[in-house]
């Protein structure tokens, strides 16, 4: 299957703090943690109202391919969650 | 919310980092465990609805904000109708109503919503942490002194509490008084014994 370009590497091209691997996927829960959370919520990191939610393609645990733009035509509820 | 909205909305999860990691739930270091995770997660919490498996260095999650536990609600044109930065059931209730009365389209909720909704993550939040123990109490500890002895008072009294501060729905102007009492109860008494313990 040929790879299809969606919107994410661009736009994670030109965020503005990339976090690379080892320190997106953080060992311990610090408390700068938090702080980096509560700092990037009131800066409004992330999707504006209005704007168009970046397209992305990933795998899901049913084992399938999900495009969010393929689901235009019913609202989605886009949830980011841990594990832990 | 999904036996509520589940037939009207597409419900998708993405799974990203470990928020609390331990020595059973290590930080990711490569995809085969994460994606063992994400099938844990699905069983584990009988998950109905899809759950996405993020890459490795979470850039989808980065691109959407990067934020612990965000939610957003996405339009029938593919546009942010809501950007609820700390999940909330009765916010999100509320928000799909108002988007459905407009036909699926437009900003609802003034399409931003910022406030930490501590009262659920108290009442529900053990059940990730626990996942992790014993680093992931002593981390969020170490941290936030009371937040992981919180999260564990706050499970325990979830026969009594939950019916308050896990509500799909939005609760009454008495309930939310109630809701905010005990929160701020439960939040006083954490103080006043780490207080007479220092």
């Amino acid at each position: 299957m040929q790879p299809v370009e969606t919107d994410i590497l661009r736009d994670f091209s030109t965020l503005p703090d990339p976090m690379d691997v080892e320190t997106y996927n953080f060992e311990h829960f610090r408390l700068k943690h938090l702080l980096h959370d509560i700092q990037r919520s009131l800066t409004n990191a992330g999707i504006a109202p209005n704007e168009l939610a970046p397209d992305f393609i990933l795998p899901s645990v049913g084992g399938e391919t999900f495009r969010l733009s393929e689901r235009r035509g019913k609202p989605v509820l886009l949830h980011f969650g841990s594990y832990t | 919310m999904f036996a509520d909205w589940g037939n009207q909305v597409e419900f998708v999860d993405v799974l990203v980092r470990q928020a609390h990691p331990g020595p059973s739930v290590e930080a990711y270091r490569s995809l085969e465990q994460k994606v063992a995770d994400a099938h844990r997660y699905v069983a584990n919490e009988g998950i109905p609805w899809n759950v996405l498996i993020d890459d490795l260095a979470g850039m989808v999650h980065q691109v959407y904000g990067g934020l612990a536990d965000p939610i957003y609600l996405i339009d029938v044109d593919g546009r942010v109708s809501l950007y609820v930065h700390w999940t909330n059931a009765p916010t999100l209730h509320m928000a799909i109503a108002t988007l459905l009365r407009q036909d699926g389209r437009g900003v609802v909720l003034g399409g931003t919503n910022r406030f930490p909704h501590i009262g659920a993550a108290y009442t529900d939040g053990w059940k990730g942490l626990a996942r992790g123990l014993p680093q992931s109490l002593v981390d969020m500890e170490t941290s936030v002194p009371g937040s992981g002895v919180g999260a564990f008072v706050g499970h325990q009294l979830k026969p009594i509490i939950g019916s308050l501060t896990l509500k799909s729905r939005p609760l009454s102007s008495g309930k939310r008084l109630q809701a905010a009492a005990i929160t701020g109860g439960i939040a006083g008494a954490l103080f006043l014994g780490r207080r007479r313990s220092a």
